[in-house]
């Protein structure tokens, strides 16, 4: 669990303003322009194999995660089957991608699709939002988490104590249990309340995107 | 049961495959208003248009009988195009705009017409109307779910229900060059279940054909 949690979706999304210019500016100054998904992935839609090969190894491991979240139910010997059937998505529609569009959107909207699809089809219905794919967003978002001031302003949007909690949990890192503790209350009442204002702070960084 | 060795065989796999065919909206477009065209043109040339085409067009509800379908037509196809796309938003309250001007219409009808109402909109020609814009549709319609068959659409029955409503109007934009019936009680009816019916067909299609 990382800080960047269910705020950091937003970060990918096209209309973000001005902060999606500093974001990709801040990746691309560590990462090589060569790595960065749109440069790869318009030089594989060029017809550069080797372009597309990194492309899927770059977001491998990002898939991984979001179907091991999602596939309780399942063996996880089949885990690896459904993300080769995302992967091979993602080659057979790779041309629906625009190349004036960031990559990110188009890819956690194209590989949703093909888990829930995956798991609805080896018998379990799973509901994915599309949250859970900017949870376990690669590791070079999560070192630029939204900005404490954007935290803080809405922390500051929720109830005092609610805040308290996600900020010992998801900030600090702490338990619920610890955190309960510290505004008195038990870890299943600290839990519930914690989910509540997750879905109360995804709902407002999604009103604040718009 | 695949281990994360064949994960990296099929990447090197999918690196040296051939770049797919990209989904064009033009080579849609075109294809499908071309064949519609054909069928609209041929019938024409077979049943003609409607005599006292000009004399007619005069009045509202002739022009509302091709327009409203029209603009029901342009509205479809573009959120059909929207919802082709992984990560495009599809909202739907456009459609309703044509929808309810042909409702007003109706009803407007309705409440001023001095005749029995059934037999209006009964008509006479109900049947030739419904078999017409179904017939005219079929080969556009088949043609559109074919080439989006190359798009990514996460709603596939919807992209389908769309493209089949944007079918059904389009063609009965064109039919209602022919048909004489000028009643809106008539037209908003029959052509109204014609491009419903085109519309299931366009899901069921969707269904069957548009998952990936």
């Amino acid at each position: 669990m990382t800080a960047a949690f269910a705020l950091s979706p937003r970060r990918d999304c096209a209309e973000l303003p001005a902060s999606v210019t500093v974001l990709s500016a801040r990746v691309e100054g560590r990462v090589p322009q060569d790595e960065v998904w749109e440069v790869l992935l318009a030089r594989a839609n060029d017809g550069d194999g080797a372009a597309f090969a990194r492309f899927l190894q770059a977001v491998t491991p990002t898939l991984r995660t979001v179907i091991r979240r999602r596939g309780d139910a399942l063996p996880p010997d089949q885990h690896e089957d459904i993300l080769q059937e995302v992967l091979l998505a993602i080659h057979l529609k790779r041309k629906t991608w625009r190349r004036d569009a960031p990559v990110r959107p188009w890819l956690y909207a194209l590989a949703r699709y093909k888990v829930v699809d995956a798991f609805r089809r080896r018998g379990t219905s799973v509901t994915l939002p599309i949250e859970e794919f900017a949870e376990v967003l690669p590791e070079e978002s999560s070192v630029v988490p939204l900005s404490g001031r954007d935290t803080e302003m809405m922390l500051g949007m929720i109830d005092a104590r609610s805040a308290m909690l996600v900020r010992a949990v998801a900030l600090d890192g702490k338990t619920a249990e610890e955190a309960g503790e510290t505004v008195g209350m038990t870890a299943g009442a600290a839990r519930v309340a914690l989910h509540r204002a997750m879905r109360r702070l995804s709902g407002l960084a999604e009103r604040m995107m718009k | 049961m695949s281990d994360p060795q064949s994960t990296d065989d099929l990447i090197r796999h999918l690196a040296q495959a051939p770049v797919p065919a990209r989904f064009s909206p033009a080579v849609l477009l075109g294809g499908m208003v071309g064949l519609a065209v054909a069928g609209l043109v041929l019938y024409s040339a077979e049943f003609g248009l409607r005599s006292d085409l000009v004399t007619a067009w005069a009045h509202l509800p002739v022009q509302a009988k091709t327009v409203l379908p029209g603009l029901l037509s342009v509205i479809a196809v573009w959120l059909t195009l929207g919802s082709a796309r992984p990560e495009g938003r599809v909202v739907l309250w456009p459609v309703f705009v044509p929808v309810t001007l042909a409702i007003a219409m109706a009803a407007y009808r309705m409440a001023t017409a001095e005749g029995p109402l059934l037999s209006e909109a009964a008509g006479s020609t109900a049947l030739a109307c419904l078999g017409s814009i179904g017939m005219l549709s079929a080969l556009p319609l088949a043609l559109g779910v074919f080439l989006l068959r190359r798009a990514a659409p996460t709603r596939p029955v919807l992209t389908g229900a769309l493209l089949g409503v944007a079918t059904g109007a389009g063609v009965a934009a064109g039919y209602a060059l022919h048909c004489t019936e000028d009643s809106p009680l008539f037209f908003v009816s029959w052509y109204g279940l014609a491009i419903a019916l085109t519309g299931s067909i366009g899901a069921w299609l969707g269904h069957r054909f548009l998952r990936w």
